[in-house]
């Protein structure tokens, strides 16, 4: 029987539990990135803290790789949340999945606390082995490396199997592809070559290709999947829009891996095809706020979760904000010479993570504590409403307010350190000195700790939200959903 | 300044501040021009429409000055053809696909007897 306000796992599908298991995981990480985040910020204004104790290279790295394996562990949850429902058909291979989940958590801790406690020394073949493999960004090690990519194929086949003998969707269709994408790149990471440039070249497969290509498709279909639960849009909607959507994000997108071309020392052509196909990444964006509109004109906004829709809502913008307009602004080679690798490229990272990624991903922990509390009513008037939207504004201002410090200091660098001093010593620590800059590290600062309190009423209201409620949810546009994938489901069981 | 590899100039030390600003404009423009374009069609007000097309004058303008500032001269020159005819025709061609995909959805569910009002004005079908 479904318990309505209470926290009860007999509300939640065997995919769904296991989901919940990995959104508390990524939520757990989510407040890693921010403390690391927050010790590597206060290394810029004193650069003393900590030092011989958790050096800045180390804060920096596990604050990176925090957020990366965080967004990962939301979209593997998001992905086990909405399978069985789009599939019709419980999770083949459940409990590989489960056995899956806590070797990749154990993996992740053994990484993190040898990131912690091993954090000097000569690096060889036994290092990239067992300790770090010296990539940014992707610096477990290889045994770990292995690990993921057994952890992935299992993910992969619960995903496959599940779809396979339940009900192929459009959106089934789409994650499928992409999830295979998305772990045949993985390998592009994993070998090294003695050339630097080669190197580089096949290092930004990972890095670009899973964020610019496969990251935004898969967050294109877990976003379908979830306007018709909060919005009601309809399935034959959504669906052709997502693949309007990956046809556009491919086709930008993955040329667009040009911009990361244009100073590690491949050919001059990749200048043309890295600004061009940049150029056209914003299209799909702008693309969707027509769509959007268009939608938002038909449903009127009724939603069955308002925080959800919200986080929604702040995705569209956040996107289309960090990625679009802050991605442009420093993209073409001409200014590119000046910017790359100055605080330009952590402020448009910093947006547009947050905006793109780290926005569905707190959508769907609002989704899943909906329906852990036994389909809740989450929508206006509900007690405590303020935490959600306090934990909103505070986590958006304080991103907001990182991302305009770290520009202001971009600016500064790519002016004083590259334009007027070449990029020597001497203009590398004249820029580090300059007040423009020290002011903005402490904006950066500030606006973090504005970050870490949005994160700690995050917290408390997932816990609380929707506790000794009584009401259920209403469904939005439940009728029509179910004929569609009714209509749907018949040729594919034939 | 001189050519860095005769294909790419940098921008001047002067156009610096004028290159982020028309790079964020070029987008925020693009975006203007798109929500005002669908609104307008949407609650068939041709005023709000021809305010987009006044923002997509403003597109046109930044991309000419951030033109202007990165040197897009030469094969860059298809670069601002690309931004110029990809902003005005975008919007147009995703109306169009919002109007089809929603069009389906509205007769299968007239004939289902089950219609929703359609978010478009009558004037604008």
């Amino acid at each position: 029987m479904t318990r309505v306000g209470v926290l009860d796992s007999s509300n939640l599908t065997g995919g769904q539990r296991l989901a919940v298991k990995y959104f508390t995981v990524a939520l757990v990480l989510f407040g890693a990135q921010i403390l690391f985040g927050l010790l590597a910020g206060l290394q810029y204004l004193k650069p003393d803290f900590l030092y011989g104790v958790l050096d800045f290279n180390v804060n920096r790295m596990v604050h990176i790789n925090a957020m990366v394996v965080w967004m990962l562990y939301g979209f593997l949850g998001s992905v086990y949340w909405l399978m069985e429902d789009e599939a019709q058909h419980p999770v083949v291979g459940l409990k590989l999945g489960e056995i899956a989940f806590w070797v990749l958590t154990l993996a992740v801790t053994v990484v993190v606390l040898v990131y912690l406690f091993v954090q000097y020394g000569p690096g060889d073949i036994k290092t990239i082995w067992f300790i770090n493999e010296g990539r940014e960004y992707i610096e477990a090690p290889r045994w770990a490396d292995i690990g993921i990519v057994v952890v992935v194929l299992v993910f992969y086949f619960n995903v496959l199997a599940t779809f396979i003998k339940g009900r192929f969707t459009g959106i089934g269709g789409v994650i499928v592809l992409d999830l295979f994408a998305l772990a045949g790149l993985y390998l592009a990471g994993m070998f090294f070559t003695p050339n630097i440039s080669i190197d580089q070249y096949w290092w930004w497969w990972v890095i670009h290709l899973w964020v610019e290509a496969t990251w935004e498709v898969l967050v294109g279909a877990i976003m379908a999947w979830g306007l018709m639960k909060t919005l009601g849009v309809s399935r034959r909607i959504v669906q052709t829009w997502l693949y309007i959507e990956v046809a556009l994000m491919f086709g930008s997108g993955i040329l667009g891996l040009g911009h990361h071309y244009f100073w590690i020392g491949t050919p001059d052509y990749w200048f043309e095809i890295g600004g061009f196909f940049s150029a056209l990444e914003p299209i799909p964006l702008v693309a969707m706020v027509v769509h959007s509109l268009y939608d938002a004109g038909k449903h009127h906004m009724k939603s069955s979760n308002h925080p959800a829709l919200a986080w929604l809502i702040a995705h569209a913008f956040g996107n289309f904000l960090g990625a679009g307009v802050w991605g442009f602004m420093h993209t073409l080679p001409q200014i590119n010479l000046y910017t790359h690798g100055t605080q330009w490229t952590p402020s448009h990272g910093h947006l547009a993570f947050f905006g793109a990624y780290a926005t569905i991903n707190i959508a769907f922990f609002y989704l899943a504590a909906q329906q852990w509390r036994g389909n809740v009513y989450m929508g206006a008037g509900i007690a405590g409403a303020w935490r959600w939207k306090w934990a909103l504004t505070l986590l958006s201002v304080g991103v907001l307010g990182m991302t305009m410090a770290l520009l202001i200091a971009g600016y500064e660098q790519s002016f004083i350190e590259r334009a007027i001093n070449g990029s020597t010593w001497a203009g590398y620590f004249e820029a580090q000195n300059h007040p423009w800059f020290q002011q903005a590290m402490w904006w950066r600062q500030i606006f973090g700790w504005v970050t870490a309190a949005g994160y700690l009423l995050l917290v408390w209201d997932l816990l609380a939200i929707g506790a000794g409620e009584t009401r259920t949810a209403t469904r939005v546009g439940h009728e029509s959903e179910e004929a569609e994938a009714g209509a749907e489901a018949a040729p594919a069981t034939a | 300044m001189e050519d860095c590899d005769g294909m790419l100039q940098p921008v001047e030390l002067q156009d610096f501040f004028i290159t982020f600003f028309s790079a964020a404009m070029v987008i925020l423009f693009g975006a203007l021009y798109a929500m005002l374009f669908a609104w307008g069609r949407l609650h068939n007000r041709p005023r709000l429409v021809w305010w987009g097309y006044a923002a997509y004058a403003g597109l046109v303008a930044a991309v000419l000055t951030l033109a202007d500032a990165t040197h897009l001269t030469g094969l860059w020159t298809w670069l601002v053809v690309a931004m110029l005819v990809g902003y005005l025709v975008a919007p147009h061609a995703i109306w169009h696909l919002c109007q089809g995909t929603h069009a389906g959805m509205e007769d299968e569910e007239a004939a289902a007897g089950q219609g929703r009002a359609s978010p478009v004005h009558p004037a604008q079908r």
